[in-house]
């Protein structure tokens, strides 16, 4: 069904001809394929639904007049700014998808330490301006080709380096919001009219809604602007890199060194985590390299450090009893940047570190303290712009279990997680058959220290329907696991409950019969209510979960 | 190949936005992140390279049609291949490239072209040339006063190529002339093909036309043949990465030297000796085809498989074009040597090197693109403080030319030719 000629060209007079299409190739391009990336709802090979037109608005001014039109015709909308995240796209047919790339503006207030971004500046970009003053983003665990906006005001946004700078909704110090009725909500200090310092006030807060772990993902409106803090870099003002694509290197001076940290069990492993979330040394800290899986971590190593290397490699690299002895010895382990502010805190820093292994019968892996592997190592984990290597090994990943929570949970599951994951790489052939564990993610999931974010990165082919299913069925399975032990959700289900596997949003009535009988269903009734107020045409999708306060139960 | 045998790929790819910008660790500011011309101009995520891999995907499926919007999309690929580095950053099996020049000749063979691809291609079948306008009879007269050897009168071994843009642009020809001039003041033993000489054909690939560029090039390859040429000495980076690269999977084996290696190579040999200063400070653009598509072609044969269930290998392995090692080094060697000149670098350069936005036909097919594309270096060229861009491919350096960045601003453009010309 294309859009009536009127409400085309009342798009068209907001943004100009060459920022609008309904051209069937160009919409089709605007549909997620939940195998080709991560959706959360589990990998399948369906299409989203075709959008009637693409717009590329380029002010706030233009967001909310498309906005307005969205009102005043009952057209749906979604804004979206990398396309990585099923998230950004629409979920019904009679719906227009706003693509945010024009707006990639970045203003840095070095005084402030914060940064103001537009949808499209990802945070490479922001990290590279930041540097130039001597201050640092926050990258979330997704890499540096997400948008900052996003991950601070929709989603999780927390990462490596959460642990000195906290996660992205921490960082968020106000925004300009335009809602899904056409108004232009300004929040925090912002709001009332004092600048970018603070997202709860002088002004409105709108903590709990714009912020948490599970954001409205897009489905209350736009940011069309948003400040996020900044924190000290006491780099090179420039991200200086050596060595040969693809394997970048790290050339930041000696008050940089990555490590990384392995320990003979997991107890002592948790405990040297707690530890560092006492200490407040470390400025990244995440089980990174374990995504390659704990068969495979020490050879993959040794063909992403080596420009000449390549997968085809692997097979005659497995033959080094060498490596094999580096693999077998980061087992439990995980990688920590420390950053010197003087020479005494380098000192001091290192300090910590080896009387925290002392402690906890740790050691540095010795493989990852050659020069090379050092300094790609530094560069992976302080820009995240290898981040895509999740998908070298077969095309596509899902990150399966979620073992996110307190680092001592964490430890009593993931034994008996890796051995369920190990059962489907040895008994179907869906997934890639890495070692059982490929656990990874943040020591910390929060500023100073607290929950660990992890998932268990699980590799299937996106091109083979075989493996799409065989992983949507394991991840079926792990839910079993995840009931078991009422952790909620599998990390690969957490969208489930907000768009359907074919990719079309849930109606009311689907959201209230799932969240009468949900735990804690008043949240659920207010953001009903919060969702009545500013969206009352229920214009941008389900992502907000929802319950009509009728449907309370006992009410 | 057809474009069906790469669903694989177009499925494989994750979305990641690694095809927007130059790759990640690279980036030194927000105004120099990106890296693809066309969906920097068009703005439509269509025009990245993930974009075209989910088109081929709709198209193949049969859900999308060749429209004009989805023609000039698919013709709007510059085939700078910089996509297909940035990708490769975290891919080994995806090759956006390959993929892009295939959706072309996907829509060449469905009739899908631009109305100046029409008229490129009539005057290549009738004039051998990829310049509208252009005699075949004309061709070599850039050539007149210069002894060279007719390789099909007289004995040599080395050809001079010029290509169709030297030879027939009068602002450029000089430019082809002081080149042999420079070779030949240096001892080089001279030749081109005479009436033999015709268009590589490299462009035509570019633009998707891939039945004409194999007829042209095994044209071409049975002539150098026949002269008894070993070793093939061009200015053009279009003209090398044809030779080089994809003749050499045709199966040619004679030496390809872009003039800027030879120079290099005679300089070290001290057989160019530079007497005078030319005080300026200069940046210098690296050709796509001469950079990152500049790299040497390895023959494979063998499969694609998968071990641990579903990881993806080549057996045996497979070359691995990722731009590392292209002619980068010999252009900044001869800028240094000459006295007086200052060398500062842009953001983008090397194998990140943003296009000059002439690629893939554009600057005759879409040029208002084109000159967007060429004002955004010229930019980027002005923010080092450099008195003049340089380069090393006649097409660039007319790109450059009229171009002008957002305020209005041009520069000082010159091909490396010039200032060796000017210091020796």
């Amino acid at each position: 069904m294309a859009l009536a000629r009127e409400v085309y060209q009342a798009f068209e007079d907001i943004v100009g001809n060459r920022n609008i299409s309904e051209d069937i190739g160009v919409c089709e391009t605007y549909r997620s394929i939940p195998s080709q990336t991560s959706a959360h709802y589990g990998p399948s090979k369906e299409w989203t639904p075709l959008p009637q037109a693409v717009i590329l608005p380029g002010s706030t001014e233009e967001v909310q007049n498309i906005v307005k039109i969205c009102n005043k015709y009952g057209i749906e909308f979604k804004a979206g700014s990398t396309f990585w995240a099923t998230m950004a796209y629409i979920g019904g047919d009679n719906a227009v998808q706003l693509d945010m790339r024009r707006m990639k503006s970045i203003e840095i207030d070095a005084k402030n330490m914060a940064a103001v971004v537009e949808p499209f500046a990802i945070a490479g970009t922001i990290q590279a301006e930041a540097m130039k003053v001597g201050l640092n983003v926050q990258i979330p665990g997704v890499g540096c080709s997400s948008s900052t906006l996003a991950s601070s005001s929709g989603w999780a946004g927390f990462g490596p380096a959460s642990i000195f700078m906290g996660a992205n909704p921490e960082n968020l110090l106000g925004a300009e919001w335009v809602l899904p009725n056409g108004e232009i909500l300004r929040t925090g200090s912002l709001g009332s009219g004092d600048g970018w310092f603070c997202g709860e006030g002088p002004g409105p807060s709108t903590r709990g809604i714009l912020r948490g772990i599970f954001g409205p993902a897009g489905s209350m409106g736009v940011c069309t602007k948003i400040a996020t803090r900044l924190h000290p870099w006491p780099g090179p003002k420039q991200f200086r890199t050596y060595g040969k694509a693809p394997a970048y290197k790290a050339d930041f001076g000696d008050n940089f060194k990555c490590y990384t940290l392995c320990y003979p069990d997991w107890e002592s492993w948790a405990r040297s985590v707690q530890y560092f979330h006492e200490s407040d040394v470390l400025y990244i800290g995440h089980r990174q390299f374990n995504m390659f899986g704990r068969n495979l971590k020490a050879f993959m190593l040794n063909i992403i450090t080596d420009p000449e290397k390549q997968l085809s490699d692997l097979p005659e690299l497995l033959k080094d009893p060498e490596i094999q002895k580096h693999n077998d010895n980061m087992k439990h382990d995980y990688q920590v940047v420390i950053a010197g502010m003087t020479k005494r805190d380098m000192e001091y820093k290192e300090k910590a570190i080896d009387y925290i292994l002392e402690q906890t019968g740790g050691w540095k892996h010795e493989m990852m303290l050659e020069k090379e592997k050092h300094d790609y190592a530094l560069a992976y984990m302080t820009r995240l712009g290898h981040k895509n290597l999740n998908y070298v090994m077969c095309g596509a990943y899902e990150g399966t279990f979620g073992l996110s929570g307190n680092v001592w949970k964490t430890i009593q599951v993931v034994e008996e997680a890796s051995a369920q994951k190990r059962k489907w790489e040895t008994e179907h052939t869906c997934i890639a058959a890495t070692g059982g564990d490929s656990a990874m993610g943040g020591v910390s999931s929060l500023g100073g220290g607290g929950a660990t974010g992890w998932e268990f990165f699980t590799n299937f082919d996106s091109y083979e329907l075989e493996s799409v299913q065989g992983t949507s069925d394991m991840v079926d399975e792990n839910q079993a696991f995840h009931n078991k032990y009422a952790f909620g959700p599998d990390f690969c289900r957490w969208n489930s409950d907000v768009r359907h596997v074919n990719g079309y949003s849930y109606t009311q009535e689907e959201h209230d019969e799932m969240f009468a009988k949900a735990p804690q269903p008043w949240i659920y009734a207010y953001q009903y209510k919060i969702r009545e107020a500013v969206n009352p045409n229920h214009l941008c999708g389900s992502y907000l979960r929802t319950l009509s306060p009728g449907k309370l139960e006992g009410k | 190949m057809a474009l069906q045998d790469l669903r694989p790929m177009m499925e494989r790819c994750s979305s990641c936005s690694g095809c927007k910008f130059i790759p990640f660790e690279k980036i030194q500011s927000v105004r120099f992140a990106e890296n693809c011309p066309s969906i920097g101009y068009y703005n439509f995520h269509t025009y990245a390279a993930r974009g075209r891999f989910q088109l081929s995907q709709s198209v193949l499926d049969g859900r999308t049609e060749l429209t004009e919007t989805v023609t000039e999309a698919i013709h709007s690929c510059t085939s700078c291949g910089l996509c297909d580095v940035t990708c490769k950053i975290t891919r080994y099996n995806l090759e956006p490239l390959a993929h892009n020049l295939e959706q072309k000749a996907y829509a060449v063979e469905k009739g899908a072209v631009l109305p100046a691809q029409k008229t490129i291609m009539e005057t290549l079948a009738k004039e051998n040339s990829m310049i509208p306008g252009t005699k075949k009879k004309n061709r070599t007269d850039w050539a007149k006063d210069l002894n060279l050897k007719d390789l099909f009168k007289e004995k040599g071994e080395i050809a001079f190529f010029a290509g169709c843009k030297y030879s027939y642009d009068e602002k450029l020809q000089k430019t082809a002339q002081d080149a042999v001039r420079i070779l030949q003041h240096a001892g080089v033993d001279l030749g081109y093909l005479g009436a033999a000489d015709n268009c590589c054909t490299g462009r035509a690939k570019q633009m998707g036309y891939f039945k004409e560029f194999d007829k042209g090039a095994n044209t071409n390859i049975k002539a150098f043949e026949k002269a008894g040429v070993k070793t093939i000495v061009t200015p053009c980076s279009d003209c090398y990465n044809s030779f080089k690269r994809q003749y050499a999977e045709l199966g040619m084996e004679v030496e390809v030297l872009h003039v800027v290696e030879y120079i290099e190579r005679l300089i070290l040999e001290g057989k160019i000796k530079f007497s005078k200063s030319v005080p300026m400070t200069v940046t210098y653009h690296d050709p796509c085809h001469l950079g990152r598509q500049g790299e040497k072609f390895e023959a494979w044969e063998g499969i694609d498989k998968k071990i641990f269930n579903q990881i993806h290998i080549y057996e045996p392995r497979k070359p691995r074009y990722n731009g590392i090692d292209g002619v980068y080094d010999a252009p900044r060697n001869i800028l240094k040597a000459i006295p007086g000149v200052n060398l500062v670098e842009m953001e983008r350069i090397r194998e990140y090197s943003w296009c000059c936005g002439a690629g893939g036909g554009c600057s005759q097919t879409l040029p208002e693109y084109s000159a967007w594309t060429a004002g955004e270096r010229i930019a980027e060229a002005n923010s080092t403080g450099a008195d003049a861009l340089v380069t090393a491919c006649p097409w660039c350096k007319d790109n450059f030319t009229d171009a002008e960045d957002e305020d209005g601003n041009k520069m000082e453009v010159l091909d490396i030719i010039d200032l060796v010309h000017k210091a020796i």
